[in-house]
């Protein structure tokens, strides 16, 4: 059985961002900028048309709150909700839902304890929370992928032609699994499939939503698919029957979009430089009972 | 005695319980002929090519699946005309003389339905059904950990993942078979299923009942280690209508882990 969740384990990232958005700016001055002032600019610097009917908007707070500060995250998870508090930032930008569905009302949890809690800490702390998902992973070269190769350490290795596919210093697929567990911090969110010693060259990043269609597509460049959600009816099936010569290692949703806020905070930061910014990581969601 | 007579046998069965067969369903012939002559049955959670091949070998060369056998829930295959996978499964399928029928929708429409049945039975979790609650099953205090273990144990599966404090207290337990792991709220302690995305109310929740102080728990399976088990179920309820040929449970098994 692999050890469970430790609290320190969870907020390693954390810990860090927060050291660096102290360290960087020096004595802050008091804002004036409005949120609605910060969603322009992020419109603006964007390069896209903003999408009607958008899943992205604001899901908590009000667009005239001024900004103190920004976090970036893959999920506004009360953890990080307290810690965006914490360190002053109002601001919060998520990939996922907040509050359980796409809707953003909770689903059928009006009454439930969880949810009134956790829109309570969304009130008590005057935070604002602006999910930031569509329109960040419609941005060509797809910034999720990119940010998911550079925590890899394989920034130099992306192919030209290949999207998604990195063509790095060849290993075996038992190493990779390791490499991978130890640089994106992986828990009991690790699952993979594939002969331990199957040689491997080329990657394909499916960072978020691993689809069939983009699997089928790219997977004959390469030898492991490294999968953020698959569907076990859709992709994962799809490998295993490609035979021994093809693997996968998933590490999850949140864990795969997580260096992808990094690069979020990055993003935003380059056009708010009156405000901090960082990113604040939630971690493996998952410890292993096997 | 041909595939569609043993479809056929089906749908009359389920007409004699009140089912009606759906005009909309996915449930149909997924490869191979359907007047091809049935030598044996194997039903199983999914058509793998590894499942086909061990079907093949036992001598069942009907396949009936719970689960896709092409990789997407409507078993579309235009996308995949030129994919060397997909060829290669399907040339099997024909050279072996082997027919692929689903059995999804309609199974879940039986009662009890067998692929909540299976699940309850491996996960020794029977004996515990709420009488009054779907999906509920109320157990002896236990822990997180405890009852996670437990589980991991009874399944067998390499990925069992799991997110809460291993130290919470369980009662209440709801679990679905599949994708239908049952959102989590303060209603029960522990959601237990095959599969669920990670924005639904379920690895989340979790973590943000932990949080704030009421803590709940999930615990993944994964899609096989939840349904394979009800299409022994499902093989056990062939077998009282159809005699003529030996029906088979196979497994397909947990993919990850999978080391060839």
């Amino acid at each position: 059985m692999a050890q469970p969740p430790s609290r320190r384990e969870f907020l390693w990232t954390a810990a860090s961002t927060v050291v660096a958005a102290t360290t960087r700016g020096g004595r802050p001055q008091p804002s004036t900028v409005t949120v609605g002032v910060v969603i322009a600019r992020l419109q603006e610097k964007l390069g896209l048309p903003w999408r009607e009917g958008s899943i992205d908007g604001l899901k908590a707070g009000t667009p005239d709150a001024i900004v103190t500060g920004i976090a970036t995250t893959v999920m506004a998870t009360a953890d990080v909700l307290r810690r965006a508090a914490a360190s002053g930032r109002n601001l919060v930008f998520t990939q996922e839902p907040t509050f359980f569905n796409a809707a953003e009302d909770g689903a059928n949890r009006a009454a439930d304890g969880v949810y009134l809690a956790k829109k309570a800490l969304v009130d008590e702390r005057h935070l604002v929370v602006w999910r930031f998902s569509e329109h960040w992973n419609a941005r060509k070269p797809n910034e999720s992928v990119g940010a998911l190769g550079n925590a890899l350490g394989w920034s130099a290795y992306r192919m030209a032609d290949g999207e998604a596919v990195y063509k790095i210093p060849e290993t075996r697929l038992d190493a990779l699994i390791q490499h991978v567990r130890t640089r994106l911090h992986l828990r009991g969110g690790l699952r993979w499939l594939g002969r331990p010693d199957m040689p491997v060259r080329t990657v394909l990043l499916s960072p978020g939503t691993t689809d069939l269609p983009s699997t089928v597509a790219r997977m004959p460049r390469a030898d492991v698919l490294i999968a953020g959600e698959p569907r076990e009816w859709e992709a994962v099936p799809y490998v295993l029957d490609a035979g021994p010569q093809k693997a996968i290692v998933s590490v999850g949703r949140i864990v795969s979009l997580e260096p992808g806020a990094g690069a979020c905070a990055a993003w935003i930061r380059s056009f708010t430089p009156e405000l901090s910014v960082d990113a604040m990581a939630v971690g493996d969601p998952y410890w292993s009972a096997s | 005695m041909t595939a569609q007579d043993v479809v056929t046998r089906i749908q009359q069965k389920l007409a004699a319980d009140g089912i009606a067969w759906r005009t909309t369903t996915v449930d149909t012939f997924k490869a191979g002929r359907p007047d091809g002559a049935v030598r044996g049955i194997a039903t199983t959670g999914m058509a793998t090519f590894d499942l086909l091949r061990r079907a093949s070998a036992a001598g069942r060369n009907f396949v009936i699946t719970h689960e896709p056998t092409f990789y997407n829930h409507l078993d579309q295959t235009e996308a995949l005309a030129s994919d060397p996978t997909y060829l290669a499964k399907l040339r099997f399928i024909e050279d072996q003389g082997m027919i692929v029928w689903r059995f999804h929708d309609h199974a879940h429409t039986l009662r009890p339905d067998p692929l909540v049945v299976g699940s309850a039975r491996t996960l020794g979790l029977t004996p515990f059904a709420s009488p009054t609650e779907r999906g509920i099953y109320v157990v002896p205090q236990t822990t997180l950990r405890a009852l996670a273990a437990d589980v991991a144990r009874r399944v067998g599966g390499h990925f069992i993942r799991v997110c809460g404090d291993p130290e919470m207290k369980v009662t209440r337990i709801a679990m679905g078979p599949g994708y239908g792991v049952p959102a989590l709220t303060q209603a029960v302690d522990v959601s237990i299923g095959g599969e669920a995305p990670e924005s639904g109310g379920h690895a989340e929740y979790a973590m943000d009942a932990q949080a704030l102080g009421r803590p709940r728990g999930v615990i993944l399976l994964g899609h096989m280690m939840s349904e394979d088990w009800g299409m022994r179920e499902v093989a056990d309820w062939l077998r009282a209508f159809v005699t003529e040929v030996p029906v088979e449970w196979i497994a397909a098994g947990e993919p990850f882990g999978r080391r060839t």
